[in-house]
Order: structure tokens, then sequence, then C-alpha cells
């Protein structure tokens, strides 16, 4: 047998050999009831800790003095933080689009990695649910966006793309963190199951919702899933779409451009799979996972973050071509402007991340070296960032009033603001790991029943 | 001093060890001795003798309650009440809450009078408009004169009597003045002098004239930084007289402006700027053979120069040999000057002499005064005297060389010839030519007393200070440029106590508790002696804010012979390598008196549009020869000292020299003006008042952020601002027409009642800013700081444009584009407000709604014209001002909000009222914005659009008309009359 040949069948296999239902039931459920909490955890939660506290003390300042304090100006009223939201939630997409999606294609792969897919998903959406918040310049009305009855009878501006946003991030939201509840209710109670101790079996009992596994039950919940999924692999096409539409709902050049929404699914897209392979990455190891998640899944994922960059990388090129084949003068100059003027290295910052380190991932070696192929998701992650900042930075410098035109320079704040956001995620997700487990124990069960009964792959 | 010196030391002496009962009983001794009485009666000479006031305990219990009782109603109003104040015990009728009164008075610039409306709320001052009856203002302000009312409620101003720096009393300063004027009497005040600005006030000059009387050898010195001495001098060449010279623009066709200020800092210069605009605006209304040709040369950029047809930058001494040439070249001159002119002069020689009698020649005020008078000669030459010029009688009062007076001033201090100096709101610490070194003189005057609203550097070496009432709180009479008068009459009682000059005088002339109000009325119970009813004519000059045919008679000035021969000989060339330094007052802060005006630091300059600081202003090649950039900080050095400033390049400034700024700089001043700017006057000297040669440039390395509000000035879309020659107009009347797009799909808004809209024409503005003041005074627009505008977070609702076509380093053209809200039909703000805060609303306007604006800013990104505004902070909050001077009328806006132009709704609303109570449509006319009603060049109009005979639908019916960025369907309600110029075909474009 050549090695090839071996790496073959190696990444044909979704689980090792040996690997049994109940070893990866106790090992899992073991993680999260049993084991000692290693020092890395401690580690990685004090510095994302460290963040999260950078992030109150940032958000708090803002609430004090306003958001002033950041570096937006006249003409470039929005700054980071609707970068950083639309930042957020594309990368919340990687987890639904695993989820969701390739539940409905019955991926098989999909299983052991959904469950981090999923929860990384929940904070992501956190951190970016926050950020349009308190964007706002009185962020105490945030809710007036939403439409609710009210004594001045007022209802929101239907017309508005920021209201559409509000109503997708909103769904998005609820969505995610209910897909993601409903998906954990089985692990719940077979951790309450097979709880020691008695905050444990309190805690996951009331979690668990009273789940008995009967089979009523289990049809009840497959169907409840499937709804599930069926809802939310629209919705995040959707929900990108029109975080494309703030944009392009409005007549800024460079902002409105018809290709927005897929543009933004693409990035979304591939920013998800990044921020998946990053997690997955360490936490195969860490967890020692590796005989449930194995290279084919990394290869799966790889190969789905080269798609979406190719992709995305057709987005950037009919960017480019657009404004000069239509030969409007005032977006050519957005255009000029990005491609040499003051944005210019964000600008190819974004083309190399995002566009051509990924290009490595043709290579199937390259694909399989975890190292390698985790720089390249930090490049995409930090790429998909640069690229948001351009968009809405770089469009509004150079506006139609040519009198007001400026640049954006961000202040300490916008960054703490950035950083502290990343820590919020980090501690979400940190604890997460400690008290919730990261693979999904009754699908794998119920994916080596297949396997076993379909004699393997 | 040294007696009070003693009694101290003995006091102390006495004091000294002792502790408890025997301290006590001690004082008690000290309070009995005799010394210590005297001391106490001089430090407060009003309070009676303690024997005297023998008051029972009955009695002393009786009074107590009755202050108590009483004590409530010191708040019924500030300090001591005027004289003929009466409180509304019934309530005048007509006078409603909330409905505004318009007072009639002046307020100064440099001594002459604008002619001003306050706009009083309950009895409170709260804005300033033009007075449309009176000649200087005509209805317009300038942003100066518009910041008075901030002056007003200025929180920094002077509210005690200061005895060397530190709070003293009133009576102190009184007893001082009081008790040397035997002495003065006894050498018939020989140590007396007497220091103002440029004085036009008659009262003050009668009050002067009595005080010679009494005392006939004291003297009155004059001394205005800003002022016009040259024009004095040149005058005085010309004509052997000093006259004033009031242009009339409305009969000029062909005009030179030498670096003129016609346009913004001569007295008169509203009246100027409208009658100039009247007949640019000709050709767009139809009347082109009207329009006027204006010719400019200058060094440093002025509003003229930037609206002239032709305009040739020059250094100092090219204009001077510019100016014999062209004297020379019309046969006011010898031949031997025609030498070197420039090419172009001999067209505009033939221009000037072929518009003969509707030819006019003007030169600013830092022009020496052999210019002057040769533009005397050149305007007799070309038959201007009684047409496009009239003569007068100088409107300041006993006329002097303020120069030579100051000069005269600080010898005689030096010389210790001077005891008594009393200095009338004047700062000639800070303003006097640094060669005179007036501090050091100062400190030899034994008494000196100074007169200002704010406590700055004189006041604190002068012996005394003394709060001066403003001029919104105090009775006084002023001319303006043509000599009519206004009787400035107090608008409130004033805020912190406060003298008139006039009552300080008085204290000198005797009387112990002047009356402002009597002695401005003695003047003119006076002067209308045998015209009439006194009382009715006094009645009549307060209500109107003039007194009727005041203005000064025209007279006839002849020249004197042989010109060329008394003329100073003209400057060396300065060419090649050496640079000049120019000193020019900062437009808004001008001799620096200004500096505390939070609207004035921050209104951008004209072409810089620099906020919050001067720069040194320079030629883009000077600057690239010099390898300066934007923000260098240089040290300039000169044979009068060196300075440190900052760089900025200034398109269209004359190559090899430098303008300083100055007016910046003040040391001691309030806490908006403090520490602003490099201070250029520590560079001027007497002999070389506005320009100085020789001065070397060295860059230190350093940089200084300048907060400039637009970062961009080359046009790049001609689009923006259309403009167009006069023949290109009448070949091609619609140039400025595009294709308007298409229809939108959504059926369109029906308009019922009125459709409110705004023209502005690019052909009459002059660039002046007075619409960005006036619209931050009356919609209440926060002052940002400078550390928020290097942010760009300026908040101003209508920003003036400036685009530079051509070479940057000497533009063809400077255009002007007034920007505000366009309200526009198909608004994008409107559609991406998720909160629906910013609306269309029944007449038309694109309303803002405060209230329910969460601040999403996603309007203003989605603003193609960028004039939405938000409060990044509580600026309104953060700012130090009055909670009285905001405008009562409009909303104070909160943190987190955005603002932008509301078209005044406010004046809107109330027209609306005033029209449906009397149950008839809105007038044309009755609503006027205020930036359209500050415009002194009439270059906004507004109105309905609904009515095809409003001013504003006969402005948009004009050929030049156009809409900005109407290829996006926004369909602006505001639009703009194109700009025309009419070159003479004669001369290339430079």
């Amino acid at each position: 047998m050549s090695a090839s040949t071996e790496t073959e069948q190696e990444l044909a296999r979704v689980v090792e050999p040996g690997v049994t239902a109940l070893a990866v039931t106790a090992h899992v459920s073991g993680l999260v009831l049993e084991r000692r909490t290693p020092l890395w955890w401690w580690v990685g939660f004090g510095l994302a800790f460290g963040l999260f506290v950078l992030f109150l003390a940032a958000v708090g300042w803002l609430f004090i003095r306003g958001v002033g304090i950041w570096g937006i100006d006249w003409p470039i009223a929005w700054g980071f933080a609707i970068g950083n939201y639309v930042w957020w939630v594309g990368m919340a997409s990687g987890g639904t689009l695993i989820s969701a999606l390739f539940f409905l294609t019955r991926s098989d792969w999909r299983s052991a990695t959904s469950r981090i897919a999923e929860t990384m998903t929940v904070f992501c959406v956190a951190c970016a649910g926050i950020m349009p918040v308190i964007h706002l310049g009185r962020w105490w009305y945030f809710y007036w966006l939403f439409p609710y009855p009210n004594t001045m009878a007022l209802w929101p501006q239907f017309r508005s793309p920021l209201h559409w946003d509000f109503v997708a991030i909103l769904v998005y939201v609820a969505g995610s963190l209910l897909f993601w509840y409903v998906g954990l209710l089985p692990d719940f109670a077979t951790l309450r199951d097979r709880a020691r101790r008695r905050w444990q079996r309190i805690f996951y009992g009331l979690l668990a919702l009273g789940w008995q596994g009967s089979s009523q039950h289990w049809r009840q919940f497959r169907m409840l899933y499937g709804l599930f999924a069926a809802l939310m692999a629209p919705l995040v096409c959707s929900i990108h779409s029109i975080v494309g539409l703030d944009f392009a709902g409005g007549l800024t050049p460079g902002w409105h451009e018809t290709q927005f929404p897929p543009y933004f699914v693409f990035g979304a897209a591939l920013s998800g799979f990044a921020v998946v392979l990053m997690l997955v990455i360490p936490l195969r190891r860490a967890l020692e996972l590796t005989g449930v998640i194995t290279l084919r899944h990394i290869d799966v994922l790889a190969r789905l973050m080269l798609t979406a960059s190719l992709l995305l990388s057709y987005c950037y090129l009919i960017e480019v071509f657009m404004p000069f084949y239509r030969g409007e003068e005032r977006e050519i100059t957005v255009m000029t402007s990005l491609l040499t003027g003051y944005y210019a290295p964000w600008y190819w910052a974004k083309i190399v991340l995002n566009g051509l380190v990924p290009q490595l991932l043709w290579i199937r070696p390259l694909r399989l070296n975890r190292p390698l192929l985790f720089l390249v998701a930090l490049c995409v992650v930090i790429g998909m960032w640069i690229e948001r900042y351009v968009i809405v930075v770089g469009s509004l410098h150079r506006n139609h009033s040519e009198s007001s035109w400026f640049v954006f320079v961000p202040t300490v704040w916008d960054w703490a603001t950035l950083a502290g956001s990343v820590g919020l995620f980090l501690t979400g997700f940190f604890l997460a790991l400690r008290f919730i487990p990261m693979v999904s124990m009754f699908e794998l069960r119920d994916l080596l029943h297949k396997k076993q009964a379909g004699g393997g792959r | 001093m040294t007696a009070r010196k003693e009694l101290a030391e003995r006091i102390e002496g006495k004091l000294a060890g002792r502790s408890g009962r025997s301290l006590w009983r001690s004082l008690d001794e000290l309070a009995r001795e005799p010394a210590v009485l005297e001391m106490l009666h001089a430090e407060f000479p009003g309070l009676p003798d303690l024997a005297e006031a023998r008051v029972g305990r009955r009695r002393l219990l009786e009074l107590m309650g009755a202050s108590f009782a009483l004590a409530g109603l010191t708040g019924c109003g500030p300090g001591e009440a005027a004289e003929e104040a009466t409180p509304y015990v019934t309530m005048p009728p007509g006078l409603v809450p909330g409905v505004a009164r318009h007072v009639a008075t002046a307020v100064s610039r440099g001594g002459y009078a604008d002619g001003v409306l306050v706009v009083q709320q309950m009895g409170r001052p709260v804005q300033l408009e033009g007075n449309p009856d009176h000649p200087a203002s005509l209805g317009a302000l300038d942003p100066i004169i518009q910041a008075g009312i901030l002056d007003l409620y200025d929180p920094d101003r002077s509210r005690t009597v200061l005895k060397a720096g530190r709070a003293a009393s009133t009576n102190g300063m009184l007893k001082a003045l009081v008790d040397r004027l035997p002495a003065l009497a006894a050498d018939g005040g020989g140590g007396l002098r007497l220091l103002t600005g440029t004085v036009t006030s008659p009262t003050l000059a009668r009050q002067v004239a009595a005080l010679k009387r009494r005392f006939p050898a004291m003297q009155w010195h004059r001394w205005e930084a800003d002022g016009r001495d040259a024009l004095r001098a040149g005058a005085l060449l010309a004509f052997g007289r000093p006259v004033d010279t009031v242009l009339h623009l409305d009969r000029a066709k062909t005009i030179l402006a030498i670096e003129s200020d016609f346009l913004d800092g001569a007295p008169g210069h509203l009246h100027y700027a409208r009658d100039f605009a009247r007949r640019r605006r000709a050709a767009g209304e139809g009347r082109p053979e009207e329009m006027s040709r204006l010719y400019a040369i200058e060094s440093s950029p002025t509003l003229a120069g930037a609206r002239a047809d032709h305009r040739f930058a020059a250094r100092p001494d090219e204009i001077e040999a510019t100016v014999r040439a062209l004297a020379a070249e019309l046969g006011a001159g010898p031949a031997a000057w025609r030498q070197d002119a420039p090419g172009w002069l001999a067209a505009v020689a033939r221009d000037l002499s072929a518009s003969r009698g509707a030819a006019l020649v003007h030169a600013g005020p830092a022009q020496p005064p052999a210019v002057h008078a040769l533009v005397h000669a050149i305007n007799d030459a070309l038959g201007a005297p009684g047409r496009t010029v009239t003569y007068i009688e100088p409107v300041e009062a006993d006329p002097v060389d303020h120069g030579d007076s100051l000069k005269g001033l600080v010898d005689d201090m030096a010389a210790g010839r001077v005891d008594t100096l009393l200095i009338l709101g004047a700062n000639p610490v800070f303003t006097a030519p640094a060669d005179l070194d007036f501090a050091r003189a100062l400190a030899k005057v034994p008494l000196s007393v100074h007169l200002g609203t704010a406590p700055d550097e004189t006041a604190m070496l002068c012996t005394w200070h003394v709060p001066e009432a403003h001029e919104l709180e105090r009775w006084s009479d002023l001319r303006a440029f043509d000599g009519t008068v206004t009787i400035q009459q107090p608008q409130t009682r004033p805020l912190w106590g406060g003298w008139s000059p006039h009552e300080l005088l008085a204290v000198l002339d005797g009387e112990t508790r002047p009356d402002g109000h009597a002695i401005v009325r003695a003047t003119w119970m006076e002067r209308f002696q045998g015209k009439g009813d006194a009382d009715r004519l006094w009645d009549d000059a307060l209500r109107l804010g003039i007194v009727p045919d005041s203005a000064a008679a025209p007279l006839s000035a002849s020249l004197l012979p042989a010109l060329s021969d008394r003329l100073p000989p003209p400057p060396a060339s300065t060419g090649g390598g050496t640079l000049t330094a120019l000193f020019r007052p900062d437009p808004w802060l001008r001799d620096g008196r200004y500096a505390n005006l939070g609207w004035l630091q921050e209104l951008p300059r004209p072409f810089t549009t620099l906020t919050w600081d001067n720069a040194l202003l320079i030629a883009p090649a000077t600057a690239e020869r010099l390898g300066l950039k934007n923000e260098d900080v240089v040290e300039l050095r000169s044979a009068a000292g060196t300075l440190r400033a900052p760089v900025w390049r200034l398109a269209g400034h004359a190559p090899d020299c430098v303008t300083l700024p100055f007016g910046f700089g003040r040391k001691v001043v309030g806490r908006v003006g403090h520490d602003v700017g490099f201070d250029a006057f520590r560079l001027r000297r007497l002999d070389q008042l506005w320009q100085l040669p020789g001065v070397e440039l060295r860059k230190t390395g350093e940089t200084h952020r300048l907060a400039a509000t637009q970062h961009h000035q080359m046009i790049d879309s001609p689009d923006v601002v259309r403009h167009a020659t006069l023949d290109a107009f009448r070949r091609d009347p619609g140039f400025a027409k595009r294709k308007e797009p298409e229809h939108s799909l959504y059926p369109p808004y029906e308009y019922p009642r009125n459709a409110w809209g705004m023209a502005i024409s690019l052909d009459a503005c002059i660039g002046c800013n007075a619409c960005t003041a006036a619209c931050q005074g009356e919609n209440n627009i926060a002052v940002v700081g400078k550390e928020e505008v290097l942010r760009n977070r300026q908040m101003h609702w209508i920003r003036i444009d400036t685009w530079y076509e051509g070479e940057a380093a000497a533009p063809d053209q400077t255009l002007f584009q007034p920007m505000t809200c366009m309200h526009c039909e198909n608004a994008p703000c409107e559609v991406v407000c998720p909160v629906a805060a910013t609306m269309h609303d029944a007449d038309g306007l694109n309303v803002m709604v405060y209230n329910r604006c969460v601040g999403t800013r996603f309007c203003s990104n989605n603003c193609p014209y960028k004039v939405r505004r938000f409060n990044y902070f509580n600026y309104s909050a953060d700012d130090n001002r009055l909670p009285m001077s905001w405008n009562p009328d409009v909303s104070v806006r909160a943190r987190g909000v955005m603002e932008k132009c509301t078209y005044c709704v406010q004046r809107i609303r109330n027209a609306r009222i005033a029209a449906d109570r009397e149950n008839r449509p809105i007038r044309d006319g009755e609503v006027k914005t205020a930036c359209q009603q500050a415009c002194p060049a009439e270059a906004i109009v507004f109105g309905d659009l609904n009515d095809p005979d409003s001013a504003v639908s006969r402005r948009k019916a004009s050929p030049l008309d156009y809409g900005v960025l109407t290829d996006l369907n926004t369909r602006p309600r505001t639009t703009y009359q194109a700009r025309l110029r009419n070159p003479n075909p004669e001369i290339r474009e430079v």
C-alpha cells in the first residue's frame, strides 16, 4: 500500500478505527464532568478574561462620554463598531453553515465539529449583537428600532436597511441560541445522568429540561432540529445579504453596489470556516478528540475555506471592474483611492490575506499541515476584518462631497473595543469549553451506529 | 503707601505673641486707634462712622428682620439698577412671553458703528440682527458683530474692579481718581493722559473737549492696531487734509482693488458688499451690461481678490510700483513711473479710463500712504469723485495719526511726564508695536486706570482695572462709515456692574455718581436744539437706530499740485530670495479683542478654513522652495526678533512674502482664547506696521497641528460649482443646466400650503462667512474646540466651501459655495433612518426630530452633500457659555443626536402663527432664514416655491439656476445660481 493511498484512506475516515460510541460518550462527558481543569485552560481563560475586562472598561467609558471617544468623524461617521459587527456576524456564519446547511445535506463529517462551530457562533453573535447597539449615539434607546406598539403611535422606518438589519440580527441571535440549545438537550441529559456531583446533577438536570430519551422525545427532537436547520440555513444567507444591504442601501459610492448581498455571504462563509479551523485545530489535540475529529474534517474545512476565498475573490474582481465598466466617475474615484490612496495598504492587505494566501490550500500537503493551516485561517480572519474596515471607511472618505473628504484615524478606544470584543468571545468560549460537551455525543453515537451498520465507509 | 506699611508693621508688632483673650482685647484696642480708623475710612469711604451709627438693640432687630424679609428682592435683577428702568408692574401692551421684540442700537467694530436690531425675549437680549435702516448694515451683519451677543454673556468678563490685578473696591478706585483731581487741576492736567481706540462717539468727543477746558494741558492719545492711519496719511498727502472716502460700488463699472478690504474689513463693508453683489448679479438677472468688472492686485489674498475677474498676486513693492505706473498711464504721474509696469497694466488702464466716471480704485489699510495718495490721484483722473467715491469729513473724532499719538504717549510715560493715565477700552500692552515696549513705560505711570470688558494684558499692568459695561449694556453713541449716528441704548442692565467710558470720564470731570444716560442725552438735547421737539427726536433716534440725516455731507477735496514730488520714495525692490513678512489682522479676532469668543475662534477663516490657530501663510511655490509643508513649525528671524509659527500654504499668496495674522497669542484672556496661536505683534514695529522686510525662515523640525475644516480644495469635478465667463453665458445661457434624471417611481409629495425653498447665488457670494456665524447664533450650534475640529467634528450647519481652479500655486479662480442642507425632495437621509427621526414635512422641509434620534449616523453617511452634523460628545453641555445666552426658540441638542440645517423652522413657525392669527397666507419675504438675513451680498433667498412670484421662485427661474448632485435624483430644494466672470478680453489668462 503506497503512502498516498494510505493518506487517501486516512482522509476518507470521519472516525478513526477503534472508536466506539461508548468510549466517545465517556471521553466527552468526562471532559466536562470529571477532568481536572487543565493549566492551558486557566492560562487561556485568564488572558481572555483580561481582554474582557478591557472591553468592559472601553464600553464603560463609552457610556460615560459618548461615541466621540472613537475616531469617527465627519464624513466618516461609521468606524470600527460597524466593521467589528460585520466581522463578528460573518464569523458566526461558520457554525450555522456547518450545523444547519451540512445537516440538511446529511454530510457525515459534520457531526464531530458541529458543536465547536455552533458554540463559536453563539459567542460571535453575542459580540456582533453588542456592536450596533454601542455604536448608537444614544444606545439606551436602541429598542426604538423594534416595531413595538407605543403611546406615540410611532413605527420604525420600514424602508431603512438598518431596521431590516435590526430584525435580521435579532432573529439570527434568537435562532442561533435556540438551535444550539436544542442540539444540546440530549447531551445535557447524558451529562445529568453521568454526573457524580450534586451541583452537576442539578445544573445539567435543569438544562436538560426533563429529557428522557423516549422515542417520543427523539421523534419530536428530530422534527424540531430539522426545522431549525431548515430555517437557519437560509437565514445565514439572508442575514449576510441584509448586512450587505446596510451598505448597498445607501447611495455612497463604493457601497451602492448590487453585488453586495452575495459578496457579504461569501465573505461571511470564508471567515466562518477560517475561525472554525482556528478552533478545531488546537482543540482536537487539547481535548484529545483526534479520534473523532480526523484529518478528513480538517481537509473538508480547508477546502471549504478555499472555495469561499475563490468566491470572494470573484467579488473583489467585480468590485474593481464595475466602476470602470459603468464609467461612473465617483465610483472610479473611490476605487482609485482604494487602489492607490490613503487606504491602499489596507486594501492590498485584504486582497493578499483573503484572496492570495488561501490559494496555498490547493496543495494537499499544505492543507494537511495543521500549523500552516492555522496560520492561513488566522490570515483570513484578520483579512476579513480589514475588508470590512476598508468597506466602511474607504467609501465614506471619498464620498460625493469633495469638500468633506477626510480620513478616519482610530483612537486607542477603537482598538480597545476591538480587542475587548475578542476577549468577550474567548471568555464565553472558554467557559463553554469547561461546562459544555464540545462534541455532540448523541450524534456521534448515531454516526458510529450507522457506520457499523453500513460496515464503515 | 509707606504710611500703610508702617501701620501694618505696627499692628503686627502689637499682635505678636498674643493669643486667645488677650489677642481679641488688643484687636479691640487697635480698632479704636485713630490711624486704623483713618485707614478704614480710606478703604471704605462709603462706610459711616461707627460712632454715628448708634443702633439700639430693638432697632437692630428691626433692621435685621427687614433685611431678612427683603433679601429676596436682590434676586430681582443684577447689581445697581439703571435709573430709568421700571419693573413690569403692569406688563407693557404687546409684550407676549415667547414673542421676540427688536430694539435698535449699534455695535462698534474698530470704532465704527454697525447698526443692529437686538432680538429680545422678555427683556433679555438673545441675538443680534442687522438694522435694515442703518447704512452700514442694511440688515446684514458680519460674524464679528454677531458674536457680540456671545461677548455680552461671556462668563470670563470682568466682574470687579482690580487693583494691581487683585479684586478691589470701586470706591477705592474712585477715591484714587478723585484724590488726584486737585493736583491735576493745579498744573492744568499736564500729567493727565487719555488713551482710546478709534473714537467716533460725539458724546465722548464732547466729554474730552469739556475735560480739556478743565485740564488744558491734558492729551488724548489714540491707538488702533488694526487701524487706518495709512488712509489718513494718504489723504493728507493728496489733499492736504484728512478726509474719509465713501465708495459707491453701485455706480462702479470698473474697479481696481489694491489689496482692498472693501468686502471684509473696511468700515461700511457690508454696504459695499451689497452694492457690489447687486452689480455682479445683474448679468444673471438679465442686465448683462450692468455687470461690473473687478481687478485686484494684492500680496495677501482678500475677499475682493477672490471675487476679481483678474487677480494679480504681487509683492508689496511691486504693488506700489504698479500703482505708480497706473497713475502715469492715466496721466496722474510722471511718465518715468511707467517703466517696468506689468504687461497687463495698459489694458487695465484703458479699461478704467473707458469707464470714466464709473471707475473706482480702492486700496486697503495695509498699503503705504503713497499708494493711498496715488489712488486719490488716479480716482481724480478717472472722474471718480462725486460719482463712485465721495469725500467726507473724517468720521473719527479729532483724527490723529495713531502711530505718532501712541509714540508720544509712550515717550512721555517713559520720561515720567504722565502721572494719570486712563485707558478706555484699549489693550495697548498687547497691541502696541513691540519696539515701543508699552508695558515698561506703563510701569512708570503712578496712576493708570484701565477700563475694559475683560481683564486683559493691560488690565493686569495698570494700577486699576475697571469693568466696562458692554456696548449692549450702556448708553453711548457711535458713527458709521458715512457719518450716520446711532445712539446706543442699553439692552440689559449691566450683568456684572460695569462702567461706560462716558461715566468714567465724568468722574474726572468731578461727577461722583455719573449717569451715562444723562451724559449721552445731554449731547443730543444740545444738538437737537432748534430742530423741533428734542424729546421726540431723541425717541425717534432710539427707535430707528439712527439719527436721521446725520450722515456727513460730501465735501469737495481738490488734489494738491505736484503730488509726485511729495511722495515718499518708493520702497526698494525686495524681490529675489529674501522674504518680507506682512502683518495682517486675523479676519475674526482683528487686534485680538475677540479672542475669547468661541464662535469666532471656530469660524473657518476664508481661504485657509483654519480654526483655533493662526498660521504663517505662504505661497505654495515659496514653500516648495524652502521645503516647507503645512503644519511645519518654522522659526522666523528678523531684525525685530524671532518668532515660531506653523506654516500654511495658501494658494494665491504672493511669492517671496509671508503673512503673519495678528490677534492671536493672547496671554491674559478668558478660558476660550487662552494660549491660542502665536503673537505676531511681537515683531511689529512702529515704522514697519504692515510689513517687515528681510525675514528668514528656518525649519525647526517640529510640527503643530492646525485645525482646518476643508482638506480638499482643488476642483476635481466641475459640476458642483458651475461658472462661466459673461461671454460664454451670452453664447450659451443654459451652460449651467444638465439633463435632469427621470422621476422617481414613488408618487410626488403634494404641498397644498407652502413649499419652502432656497436659492443661493454664487455670483453674489463673497465668501465672508456671515451666514455660518448667523446660523451658529440663531440655531444654538455648539462650539466644539480645536481637538474636535482636528477630528473634523465641527458643527456648523452651513459651511463655505472654497474651491480653487487651475494651478494650486497660482489659481485662476477662487470660488465660494455655501453648503447647507438641500432639503431634498427625495432625501437619501430619510429612507435610511431606522427610527424615522428625519422626515419630510407638510411644507417640504426635511426635518430632524432630535428627540427621536438614536444616533445611527446612517443619514450622515447617506447624505451626498455631507451637511449633517453629529453630537459626538455633549458639546452644548460642555460649553461654558451662560445658559441665558442660548436662543430660547431652538432646542439645544444633547449628546448622540444628529443635527442639520432646518431652514430656520422656528422662524417659519413664528410666521405661520402670525399669519394664521391674521387669517392670511405667509407673505413673501416674511420668513427670512438667519443666513439669508446676515448675508450682506443678498446671495441667499428663501421663500415659497408654490408662489411663482416669490423672490426665490424668480431666482430659480434664472437660466443660471442649477442643483448640486441632481444626477442622484435627490431633487434638492436649495439650488444655486452659477457664477459669472467678466474678464477683460484684452488680458490673457495669467
